[in-house]
């Protein structure tokens, strides 16, 4: 069952009325997507390589056949004329649901996967919502799978995803169903949790509320929360994620389908990254020193005119500390600034971690760079360096350091004592930036747009999830305000859009790309041999 | 057994003798005596791969110790280079392994339809009263595990009842405290 | 173990013959009686023409299916495909009602070495593995040393009877599972998996154990194939019908006079074999009902016996031939019980993986328990029928199916039988 069938041939197949013509091997439930048709279905996960067809749900009538076939297994062949809605079909969906509904307590009202669970759905869309059954349900208890994974027997329709994600795509066999007929349940080894890097993607691919992160239980109905496309800021593997968020608070990262990058899969450290996003004491307006040397709120104007005329009238050299964290168009702008200014460039460092891999999908690698865009801040001149070099005394210091306090490696808060003028850019008020002469707020890449290259140069854009925290603005729009105070070309970039378009027109390998092509799903720089790897 | 266990009939040791349920809750280390490893190496050199090995192994098991223990499954698994996850997912779906030890005396008593028809249910009935104990549940004395069983196979002699190893066929309610009785002083031959 | 049954007017003593001797078990009595000439001829003949002799001869497998063994046997790959093939001998016999294949095995050992060997060799397989219940341990010393003293004296390993054709055998003991007697299932548990069935295709001649090709075959099915190469497809088909062709080992359990195993040819009215070689119900007693096939087939009502015991009679009868194993109630019998008991059996086998059959098989039972203990309404009925139809032609194996047919048959003939139950809260057995 690969993912593309090798063969050239293809076969001519009717669904619905609908001609669709598909590489043979094609199975008829994909064959169908092609067709704009969705055959409802547990037990496939597009991700997971086994088909083991036991949900038995997306059963279909194929004409010249007696019986309902399942149409994840089942072979597109030339001429075969497929309905996916006869009255047929139609009664043993909804009696699967029915004999579902036996056994799964509907406790929507209190399950943390209702609104999205495809159970739910299901029942919803075939009228069955309510079954006849009168006996007494199975009631089994809820067990602890990992330490942050919690199981609900009762609700587990043993699809057997989660145990084949474990088994195929992490390549660990330590989920397993237990038991056998209406006794089954899914179990690990007595005595033993889940323990593997990526055993979080068992509950995004739980397709009803069974398997649930025990930090989300209950924190929030999939109907109020927000979602955004984004980039996980866990590693430079660049997963593409959906933030979710209420009230203005991330309460959930998931995979979001990249087959370039992180297929249908994320890792826990990356799920993890919400806490950050969440974290600190935040900037929230600029802050400038005064006269007696404390630190006082002004608005932008102000702030920036005189964050301006500091840099136009300090001479000597200067030099930058940016953040892999910072997206590209920051970056590209603060090199403009830089530039302008005569300075001698900037440099940055990357927090190391250990690696892991996620043996079913390779290219889904927690890498040890933790940080999205080292790629990035390297192809816009930015250099990497193990540890930051302590400004010179009298020199200008310009930091753009989202989440730079959040390395621990970093020097501590005396960085910058002697610089004679810092100006800070960031997300949080660390001891470091307390000691800048000006502070200007930026947003957090959870509360912008904009893009980050990951470890093999592929340059992926994400989208704003939160309200920005203050008056908080992008770097990039800060930047590009500050470089025009400074006479330097261009407007005052507003939008992320322009703020890529400027930076792909002047930055060697994003020649040609724009914001709009790049879409949600990123586009692979040009030459691929500026950066390390290749394409798989 | 004198002559040297064939290969091929290695992993097809019959299990249940009543010597090895002893005390009940031996849990013995299955491959560390040279009996142990030539027995692993026997069933292995059949199959092309080891995990066909599982089954024969999980019976080695039940030989040794009457019971397939949670250490069992981790030697078990060590061996044919499984998860133990994935062996507990094995031994839990075929119901002859005892996931806990059971009674010197495991009586399964056959219930299904030609036994039913002739009057299974209270030969099981019978043998509850006469044990005194609950389905599947070990007599205080740990002699009598006594549970109800499926199809045994020999339906055109029922009622059909398995104690360990042995088919006792044509049992009816009333042939059951002599059933019993017999166990009883079997094992209080042994014990004295 | 109690002796298999011999009726001296109608029975056929094909495979049988030697069922009871117990010096007939080893082997050098078994070849003074012939043993081991089917093979001796095989290994002189091409394996496409053994698969055509067995073809012409007209077996039927007697794993409950009837599919045509040679036929079965000539979708293996040929000589061209050189993956290693196998040969399962599916020796799990568990449905209810079925007591053959431990009569062959217990009794004529050498009978079924014997076949493995020669359909090993039409399907160029160079391993066979005998897949037997865990349950049958009292069968296993005799296998077990029918087997060794087969390898000692040169009729399995390697140059078998001083050919140059060379063929393992193995002994695989099961651990309680029905479901392990479905093929698929067999191999996935022979494979150390749960013996959980998959989808065909691909078909076991395609993709079987170990991911090669495979044919799984019953023990009576290879137990008839000596005799045939012996005597060849002509002798055998003196017995039987143009379409079943042959003896069959007929399990007679439930309430008869003289229950037990008899070696039939096929085609007998299902009468004969009840009221005359069984001796018909004890103590006089009318007849209820019959399940002709093991209990997944459907019941026959008193009237309905008269049919043939041939595949075609049967189905022909609204029931089928399955394992050949009828099972009698008389009329003290409470049918909704006997059924409740029936469709317990197959809820506790379910493997689980199916939503219609692990659900539906489950909640039948509890209908069923239910109505027996006076909480029955009429709507039930309803609902059973309907849960027949979600249950048939829905699941990956027919285990779903097994269940319906008892119960199905059970609502359209004996529905005053439910009736009492639901609306009196009595029985209509007497
Ligand atoms: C649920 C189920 C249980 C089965 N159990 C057995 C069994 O115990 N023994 C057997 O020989 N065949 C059994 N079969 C039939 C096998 O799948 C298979 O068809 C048979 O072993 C093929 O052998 P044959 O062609 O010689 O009949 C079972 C089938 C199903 C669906
Ligand atoms: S826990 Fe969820 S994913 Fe796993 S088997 Fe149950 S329903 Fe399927
Ligand atoms: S691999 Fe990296 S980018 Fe992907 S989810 Fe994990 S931390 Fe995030
Ligand atoms: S029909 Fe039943 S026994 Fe067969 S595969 Fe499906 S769940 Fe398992
Ligand atoms: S999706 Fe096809 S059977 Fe489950
Ligand atoms: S029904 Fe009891 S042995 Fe078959």
């Amino acid at each position: 069952m690969s993912e593309q069938s090798g063969s050239q041939e293809a076969v001519t197949l009717i669904i619905d009325d609908v001609e669709v013509t598909v590489p043979t091997g094609t199975k008829v439930l994909d064959a169908a997507e092609r067709a704009g048709v969705v055959v409802p279905h547990y037990c496939y996960h597009p991700g997971i390589p086994t088909r083991p067809a036991q949900c038995r749900v997306c059963l279909v009538s194929v004409e010249g056949q007696g019986k309902l076939q399942p149409s994840c297994v089942l072979d597109a062949q030339q001429d075969m004329v497929v309905h996916t809605a006869t009255e047929e079909a139609k009664l043993a969906r909804k009696s699967v649901i029915e004999f579902l509904l036996v056994n799964h307590p509907l406790d929507c009202p209190i399950c943390d996967a209702a609104g999205q669970c495809m159970l739910q759905d299901y029942a919803f869309e075939t009228g069955q919502l309510e079954s006849r059954v009168e006996e007494p349900k199975l009631v089994m208890g809820r067990d602890r799978i990992a330490d942050d994974v919690l199981y609900f027997a009762d609700r587990c329709i043993i699809c057997t995803r989660c145990v084949r994600f474990m088994r195929e795509v992490a390549r660990d066999d330590a989920l397993i169903v237990a038991q056998r007929g209406h006794r089954a349940y899914i179990d690990t080894f007595p005595g033993t949790e889940l323990d593997n890097p990526f055993h979080g993607n068992i509950v995004d691919v739980c397709p009803v509320g069974a398997l649930v992160h025990e930090d989300f239980l209950f924190k929030a109905r999939f109907w109020d929360m927000d979602s955004a496309s984004s980039i996980c800021p866990g590693c430079s593997n660049g997963c593409n994620v959906s933030v979710a968020s209420k009230e203005n608070q991330v309460v959930r990262l998931k995979p979001r389908h990249n087959a370039a990058v992180n297929s249908y899969w994320m890792c826990d450290h990356g799920r993890g990254q919400l806490v950050m996003a969440n974290r600190g004491i935040r900037a929230e307006v600029p802050l400038l020193r005064d006269e007696d040397g404390e630190l006082r709120p002004a608005d932008w104007k102000d702030a920036l005119d005189r964050v301006a005329s500091d840099l136009s009238e300090l001479g000597g050299g200067g030099r930058a500390v940016v953040s892999p964290h910072a997206c590209n168009e920051s970056l590209h702008q603060l090199r403009r600034l830089l530039e302008l200014l005569g300075f001698q460039g900037g440099e940055f460092r990357v927090e190391q971690g250990g690696e892991a891999t996620l043996d079913g999908f390779p290219k889904l690698k927690l890498r040890a760079d933790r940080a999205p865009n080292a790629t990035g801040a390297e192809l816009l001149g930015f250099e990497r360096v193990e540890s930051l070099a302590e400004p010179g005394p009298g020199e200008v210091l310009v930091v753009l350091g989202e989440r730079l306090d959040a390395d621990p490696t970093l020097p501590d808060a005396a960085f910058g004592e002697h610089a004679g003028y810092v100006l800070y850019l960031g997300t949080r008020i660390t001891e470091a930036a307390r000691r800048a002469d000006a502070i200007l707020p930026v947003t957090s890449s959870a509360e912008m747009q904009g893009t980050f290259t990951n470890w093999e140069g592929r340059v992926q854009r994400f989208d704003q999830a939160l309200r920005e925290a203050g008056i908080a603005r992008p770097a990039w729009m800060v930047l590009s305000r500050l470089v025009g105070l400074l006479g330097g070309e261009g407007a005052t970039r507003l939008e992320a859009a322009d703020a890529f378009d400027a930076m792909a027109a002047d930055t060697s390998g994003m020649e040609g790309m724009d914001w709009l092509s790049l879409g949600l799903k990123g586009l692979p720089l040009a030459s691929p041999a500026d950066v390390a790897g290749g394409a798989s | 057994m004198s002559e040297e266990l064939h290969p091929s009939v290695a992993g097809a040791q019959p299990y249940m003798r009543e010597e090895r349920q002893g005390s009940g809750t031996t849990d013995e280390p299955l491959f560390e005596s040279d009996e142990g490893r030539e027995r692993l190496e026997k069933i292995r050199s059949r199959y092309p791969s080891a995990r066909p090995a599982l089954l024969p192994l999980l019976n080695y098991a039940q030989e040794k110790n009457g019971w397939v223990s949670t250490r069992a499954m981790e030697e078990i698994a060590g061996a044919l280079d499984l998860t133990p996850a994935c062996v507990h997912s094995v031994a839990t779906f075929y119901t002859m392994y005892n996931k806990r030890p059971v009674g010197r005396y495991l009586i399964q008593v056959c219930t299904n339809i030609s036994c039913h028809l002739n009057r299974g249910d209270d030969v099981l009935e019978r043998f509850l009263e006469e044990t005194g104990t609950r389905p599947g549940e070990t007599s205080e004395n740990g002699l009598f595990t006594v549970v109800e069983a499926e199809c045994l196979g020999a339906c055109g002699f029922a009622t059909v009842v398995q104690i360990n190893e042995d088919y006792v066929e044509n049992v009816t309610p009333e042939k059951v405290p002599d059933i019993v009785d017999a166990l009883w002083a079997r094992a209080e031959g042994r014990d004295a | 173990m109690a002796f298999p049954h011999r009726h001296d007017l109608e029975t056929t003593t094909l495979l049988s013959r030697h069922m009871g001797e117990e010096e007939a078990r080893h082997l050098d009595t078994w070849l003074e009686r012939g043993g081991y000439e089917g093979l001796r001829k095989a290994l002189t003949m091409e394996p496409e023409e053994i698969v055509q002799v067995v073809k012409d001869s007209g077996l039927r497998g007697r794993g409950g299916a009837g599919f045509p063994t040679g036929m079965k046997w000539s979708f293996m790959p040929g000589a061209d495909d050189d993956r290693p093939h196998y040969l399962c001998c599916n020796a799990d016999e568990s449905e209810p009602g079925a007591f053959k294949d431990r009569e062959v095995l217990r009794w004529s050992p050498h009978l079924l070495i014997e076949g493995c060997m020669i359909a090993a060799r039409a399907i160029r397989a160079r391993h066979a593995y005998i897949y037997i219940r865990g349950e049958f341990f009292p069968v296993l010393p005799i296998l077990n040393r029918a087997v060794s003293d087969a390898y000692r004296e040169g009729y399995l390993g390697e140059g078998i009877m001083g050919s140059g054709w060379s063929c393992d055998l193995t002994v695989h003991v099961g651990a309680g599972a029905y479901i392990a007697g479905e093929e698929t299932g067999l191999m996935a548990s022979l494979e150390g998996r749960r013996a959980e069935p998959r989808v065909k295709p691909p078909f076991p001649a395609q993709v079987g154990i170990f991911g090669q090709p495979t044919t799984v075959n019953n023990v009576e099915t290879l137990a008839a194939v000596p005799m045939i190469l012996t005597n060849g497809a002509e002798w055998y088909r003196q017995w039987g019908t143009e379409k079943s062709p042959g003896t069959k080992l007929w399990c007679c359990s439930g309430h008869l006079n003289r229950p037990g195993n008899y070696e039939m040819a096929l085609g007998v009215p299902l009468k004969d074999i009840l009221f005359d070689v069984c001796g018909g119900i004890p103590e006089g007693r009318a007849v209820r009902a019959v399940i002709p096939g093991g209990s997944s087939t459907a019941y026959l009502t008193p009237d309905e016996l008269d049919c043939e015991t041939t595949y075609e009679g049967l189905k022909e009868a609204g029931s089928s031939l399955g394992t050949a194993s009828p099972i009698v109630m008389d009329e003290s019998t409470c049918l909704l019980r006997a059924t409740r008991r029936i469709a317990q059996f197959y809820a506790h086998e379910s493997c689980g993986q199916c939503v219609q059959c692990r659900e539906g098989t489950e909640w039948v039972t509890e209908i069923l328990t239910r109505i027996e203990h006076g909480d029955g309404r009429m709507e039930d009925i309803d609902t059973l029928y309907d849960l027949c139809e979600q249950l048939t032609g829905r699941t990956i194996c027919v285990l779903a199916d097994s269940v319906v047919f008892p119960l199905k048959s059970s609502l359209d003939k004996f529905r005053d039988e439910y009736e009492a139950h639901i609306l009196r809260d009595t029985c209509t057995a007497t």
